[in-house]
Order: structure tokens, then C-alpha cells, then sequence
């Protein structure tokens, strides 16, 4: 084994590299599902395109996808997309924390999480 | 022209500028709203706002899509990523949270562009230089562990680096974090300057890098517009789906291209981005 490259890095390269390619598929596939639901209820102008806002509350989404509304399905799989690299920093601090027993990683990436976390569901 | 015919058009147009968006986002580790941003405002008349709210998303997309891709292949040092993270965080939240009503746009997007600027004179003097020389862990580096090889496809080889000027590398990282709080860019160019020119890595590792931090950073500005009905959710799809799609293109491309001719790109890119942002400045925002 090179000095350079530590076991520690390929664990967490390795679970990386597959929350991200899961939130990037899943969140693709749930988008155009709600597009494709959309369409099946007739066309998008593209003057609605450029108005219909973000529902951006979880409880309205849910409320819209129980109700089969095409729209929430896509918020949904935004809102899916918004949290693929969040849960990416997430899965590293569980690999650091629990795998390579690593307390400095685990540490920086809790708090890069908290912080992340703090800037999509509250600052600003 | 007919509601269908008007609706395919503005698809079309959508899909060519986010497939060329995430390639050159992908290849250069900037995300893709350099190219979004415009063609969304310019030709079809979106608002700013909401442009960049869609290229924010879009960031997230290339920086997942592409990440998943770099960091398998081991380009993307992970460590760094992480360990910069946490400063470009802190810089965004304070940007986010309580510099963006206090400051004004204009003079950030002049000062954003003086700096861009600036750091081409560093990246011009290594312009042809294949991989840094003579670089050292600095203390930092070594008790953090930052140092790592990757196997280069262009040459054929493992190439072992070691990483320098880490207390830069996180000032840098923090004005990158104000700067995408504030004017709700991801600033993955600034990300890639820290990463180039202050800690001196493979151009590849560098771009890679970058790509693998701006989704974080994007992410966390992102609630800003959500909450403020600037991310469109049908004008979001098409233009993530692209995105990713040319973000995969990209990183086909990146892992067999030469790093110097990566570093050209990424320089001609800057100087674009800069004066871009002049323009903005000096503009009054457009």
C-alpha cells in the first residue's frame, strides 16, 4: 500500500460515489414521472412554465402527491435532487464515524453537514 | 407560431444550453450556470433570478452526476473536499444569512471579477506545465492527511501529488462561500483558483475537486430560493435531465484530456467568467 493513498479514502470514495449515483437516478426518474403525469392531463404552455412556483412545503408536496398531482411529484424529485450531495456529506460522516473510526473526518463532516443542512432548510 | 410548435422550440433551446452547460461543467469543475444563466436570460427572457435559480439546481446535478463518476475513479480527493467544505459552508451561511442585505451586489460581482482577473497571471505563468513540480505537504496537509495519487488516463501512469498552502487554500474557500451566499452563484471558479494556484494540485484533481464541493455549497444556497418561489419546477426538469446528461459527456472527455490543455480551458473560461462579471457589476446587475 502507498503512504499516499489510505484504505480510509477508498471507503468513503466508494460510498460517495454511490449515494451520489442513487440520488441522481431516483431523483431523475420521480421528475419525470411528475412531468410525464402532467402531460397525461394535457400540455405545459410555456407561459405556465415560466409562473408556476415551488411549493417548496413538505406538507403541501405531500399533500399534492397524495392527490396525484403531477407538479408536487416534480418538487419532490427536486427536492430529492437538493438532498443527494447533503446525504452524501452524511453517508461520509457515518463511514468516518463508525468504519475508520477517523475523529477529525468525522467531526469536519458532521459540522459541513449541520451547516448545509442549517443553509437549505433555514438561513436566508 | 402554434402553443406546440412555441413549446418545442423553448425545449429545444433549454436542452442544447444545459448539455453544453453540464459538459463544459463537468470537464471544468464550475457546475454549468455559466452557460445556463446567460441562454436562459438572454434568449428566452427568464428572469435572473430565476435563471440562476435554475442553475442552481442544475449545479447540484453536475456536481452529483459527474461526482459520482470522478470520485469512483478515485480524481476526486475526498479529504480536501471535506476539509475545505466547512469553510466555504461558514462563508455561504454568513452570506446567505446576513451579508446579502447588507452589501451591495454591484461592488461584490466588480470585486468577484477583479479577482478572477488577478488569478489568470498565476495560472498563465504554468499555463503548459503538465503536473506541478516541487510541491511539499505543508503542516497542515501532513496532519490532515491531504496528499493522494490518482491514475491519470491521459498518461498512462499513477501520479502521486502533494498538497501546499492549505491556510490560503481556506481564505480563499470562505470568500468562495460569501461570494455564491450573497449573489447566489455556485463560485466553483474560485474553488478551483484555491484549489490550482494556492495548493498547488493536478489540474484534474483540482477540477474534480471542485465539482465534488460546489453541490455542497450549492445545496446550502439553494433553500434561499426555493423559499423565495425562484426555482421553477418545470423549467428545473429539462434543464437538470441535460445537464446531467452532458455532465456524464463531460467526464468522458475530462479523464483523457492532457492537464494542461484542461488548465487552457479553465482559463479561457475565467477570463469569460470575469469579465462577465465585470459587466454585472458595473451594469447594475444584468
Amino acid at each position: 500500500m502507498k503512504s499516499s493513498e489510505s484504505p480510509s479514502n477508498d471507503a468513503v470514495s466508494e460510498v460517495s460515489a454511490w449515494v451520489l449515483r442513487i440520488g441522481v437516478v431516483l431523483s431523475t426518474l420521480v421528475m419525470l414521472l411528475g412531468i410525464a403525469l402532467t402531460f397525461s392531463r394535457g400540455r405545459i404552455s410555456v407561459a405556465r412554465i415560466k409562473s408556476d412556483p415551488f411549493n417548496y412545503h413538505p406538507s403541501a408536496i405531500w399533500a399534492g402527491i397524495l392527490r396525484g398531482e403531477g407538479k408536487s411529484i416534480v418538487e419532490a424529485g427536486i427536492y430529492l435532487l437538493l438532498f443527494t450531495p447533503i446525504m452524501r456529506v452524511f453517508a461520509s460522516f457515518l463511514v468516518f464515524a463508525f468504519h475508520d473510526r477517523d475523529r477529525v473526518y468525522a467531526i469536519i463532516t458532521i459540522i459541513v453537514f449541520l451547516l448545509t443542512l442549517a443553509g437549505l432548510l433555514w438561513i436566508g | 407560431m402554434t402553443d406546440a410548435a412555441q413549446s418545442i422550440l423553448w425545449l429545444g433551446e433549454v436542452a442544447g444550453a444545459s448539455l453544453i452547460g453540464g459538459i463544459l461543467g463537468s470537464i471544468s469543475g464550475l457546475g454549468g450556470g455559466i452557460v445556463i444563466v446567460p441562454v436562459l436570460t438572454i434568449f428566452m427572457h427568464v428572469r435572473i433570478e430565476q435563471a440562476i435559480g435554475a442553475s442552481i439546481v442544475s449545479v447540484i446535478a453536475v456536481s452529483s452526476g459527474a461526482g459520482s463518476v470522478y470520485v469512483k475513479d478515485r480524481i476526486t480527493n475526498v479529504r480536501i473536499a471535506m476539509f475545505l467544505e466547512v469553510s466555504t459552508a461558514a462563508g455561504a451561511l454568513l452570506g446567505a444569512g446576513y451579508l446579502a442585505g447588507h452589501i451591495n451586489p454591484g461592488a461584490l460581482y466588480i470585486l468577484f471579477g477583479v479577482l478572477l482577473l488577478v488569478s489568470l497571471i498565476p495560472i498563465f505563468a504554468k499555463l503548459g506545465e503538465e503536473l506541478p513540480q516541487n510541491v511539499h505537504n505543508d503542516r497542515l496537509a501532513s496532519a490532515l492527511r491531504l496528499n493522494s495519487s490518482y491514475f491519470d488516463k491521459h498518461l498512462g501512469r499513477d501520479v502521486a501529488y502533494q498538497v501546499t498552502g492549505i491556510p490560503w487554500a481556506l481564505g480563499i474557500m470562505f470568500a468562495a462561500g460569501v461570494i455564491s451566499g450573497v449573489l447566489g452563484i455556485g463560485a466553483g471558479v474560485v474553488k478551483v483558483i484555491a484549489h490550482e494556484v494556492a495548493m498547488k494540485v493536478p489540474t484534474k484533481v483540482s477540477t474534480a475537486t471542485s465539482n465534488f464541493m460546489i453541490g455542497v455549497t450549492a445545496a446550502a444556497g439553494a433553500g434561499v430560493y426555493l423559499r423565495r418561489g425562484l426555482v421553477l419546477p418545470y423549467m428545473v426538469v429539462p434543464v437538470a435531465v441535460f445537464v446531467l446528461i452532458g455532465a456524464f459527456l463531460g467526464t468522458l472527455i475530462m479523464e483523457k484530456m492532457s492537464n494542461s490543455l484542461l488548465r487552457k480551458i479553465f482559463a479561457l473560461i475565467l477570463a469569460v467568467v470575469g469579465i462577465q462579471m465585470l459587466l454585472r457589476g458595473i451594469g447594475g446587475h444584468e
